[in-house]
């Protein structure tokens, strides 16, 4: 699809003022962990709508500015961690941290075997596994609402009047392919972020915050409600959310780091 | 319609398939059938190890502002919660469901069992306002009530599978659980919900004392 001018105009006015931060951060971790790639954008600050509020919450939530991880970790980075970490191997990791289908998809311990899933968003692994790569890297997950707030932003050639919940009611429609697709295949957004939506599904630090479910097992019961109940989309998200664990492994799931602006 | 049958289809498939890895202890989900009563016979003692959640690192304070690690708890059954000592309705009945299941205990398994309070409040919980709450309730020295930074609070959150929000204001939606700990640290069972389940919790607590 060609762009009119005016719009790559704007979108060029969108893309975050930044890079000299994050490309500084990116080459002091490389050199800390080889050849892991940790290209970081800048989020800067805003407001979104978050899909679920309790009854006293404000209708927009704040973000403060922060780092996301560029694309989700692949195969490939995550095998560094394993490496430099022994007790995330797979025949390793207590039964606390990730279920027994952690990394399922590699060969061996400290092997992929299928070249093809190399670039590939790592998946299976726990939240615990997530959690602890990112630590490792100096990093931290991202919470929902940064997370939500980031994915928000549109494709950077998407047609002006396309809707973004249509088109991951799209990616929903198709099963997980056998083999996942390398990272940066989708679509990149406003800000600079590949496969927010459309390759898998990603871990944040706090997805056990998410209470769709009334009943008498959460404090102040009743007082959760959804923001905008025709939004399927951000509901499968949520729901997604509410089902796991952390020690579920799922092979649509993945994750990419955040990092505090210091 | 088509779309909405579709979604549907999607999302049970979702929850089948993040149940199908499901861990050893109870959960509090009703898409997965609870395994609790079943799971502390037949699991392995080297399983057990493995799920030990003193296998988190990390310091916290207790309300004597004493430095401790979660390992610092082996050795003793012990009944843990997490609350916040600001909360007005679901905490304070927590807290009383505890203490029915420490008056409950028989004199010889008074000492084999600790009672733990942790605050998702890091800010406002701090040992001081834990101590000040201590008093308050009339908790003994059979409680430990511990303060820890957002972080390990969240990880503590997971390995206990206790849902929390923070819904602004210091105030904190959380799914109410009081947990058994075997004296490895092994969740062996949760209670789920606003009911005093004195004896349950008691037999589990009789079982594990003698185990």
């Amino acid at each position: 699809m060609k762009l009119p001018a005016t719009s790559v105009f704007i979108l060029l006015f969108l893309l975050p003022p930044v890079r000299p931060q994050a490309q500084l951060e990116a080459a002091r971790s490389v050199r800390a962990h080889g050849q892991v790639n940790t290209e970081m954008i800048r989020i800067p600050a805003g407001k979104f709508q978050p899909f679920l509020l309790a009854a006293d919450q404000k209708h927009e939530r704040h973000v403060a500015a922060f780092l996301l991880g560029q694309h989700a970790v692949t195969n490939a980075e995550f095998l560094q961690f394993v490496k430099a970490n022994p007790q995330w191997r797979r025949s390793s990791v207590p039964r606390l941290f990730a279920d027994n289908n952690y990394l399922s998809q590699w060969a061996g311990d400290e092997n992929i075997g299928n070249a093809a899933i190399r670039r590939s968003p790592v998946t299976n692994i726990s939240w615990f596994a997530a959690n602890a790569y990112c630590k490792w890297l100096g990093k931290r997950l991202p919470s929902l609402d940064e997370w939500e707030y980031a994915a928000a932003a549109r494709p950077e050639n998407a047609d002006p009047g396309a809707d973004l919940s249509r088109i991951i009611l799209g990616w929903y429609d198709h099963p997980t392919p056998a083999i996942l697709p390398a990272v940066e295949s989708t679509y990149r957004n406003t800000l600079g972020l590949w496969d927010m939506h459309g390759l898998v599904w990603e871990w944040v630090d706090d997805f056990n915050s998410v209470m769709l479910q009334g009943g008498n097992f959460y404090c102040a019961a009743g007082s959760a409600g959804t923001a905008n109940k025709a939004d399927y989309a951000a509901y499968m998200r949520y729901a997604f959310r509410e089902s796991l664990q952390a020690t579920y492994t799922v092979g649509s799931l993945g994750f990419r780091c955040a990092q505090d602006i210091k | 319609m088509k779309k909405i049958l579709t979604i549907g289809a999607i999302t049970i498939g979702m929850i089948a398939s993040s149940c199908h890895g499901k861990q050893l202890v109870t959960n509090h989900i009703s898409c997965c059938p609870p395994t609790g009563t079943t799971a502390p016979i037949t699991i392995a003692t080297t399983l057990q190890a493995q799920s030990s959640i003193y296998q988190l690192t990390g310091k916290w304070t207790d309300e004597h502002n004493q430095s401790l690690e979660l390992r610092d708890l082996k050795g003793k059954v012990r009944v843990i919660a997490m609350i916040f000592t600001h909360c007005t309705y679901a905490c304070p009945r927590l807290v009383q469901d505890m203490k029915a299941i420490a008056d409950s205990l028989p004199a010889a398994e008074k000492n084999k069992v600790g009672f733990v309070l942790v605050s998702f409040d890091a800010q406002r919980d701090d040992p001081a306002q834990l101590a000040r709450f201590a008093s308050q309730q009339g908790l003994d020295d059979h409680w430990t009530l511990l303060h820890g930074d957002p972080r390990q609070i969240r990880e503590l959150s997971m390995v206990l599978n206790v849902k929390y929000q923070d819904a602004g204001d210091n105030t904190y939606t959380h799914s109410n659980a009081i947990l058994i700990l075997d004296k490895q640290g092994s969740v062996i069972r949760s209670l789920e919900g606003l009911e005093a389940q004195t004896s349950v919790a008691d037999n589990e607590i009789n079982r594990l004392v003698n185990r």
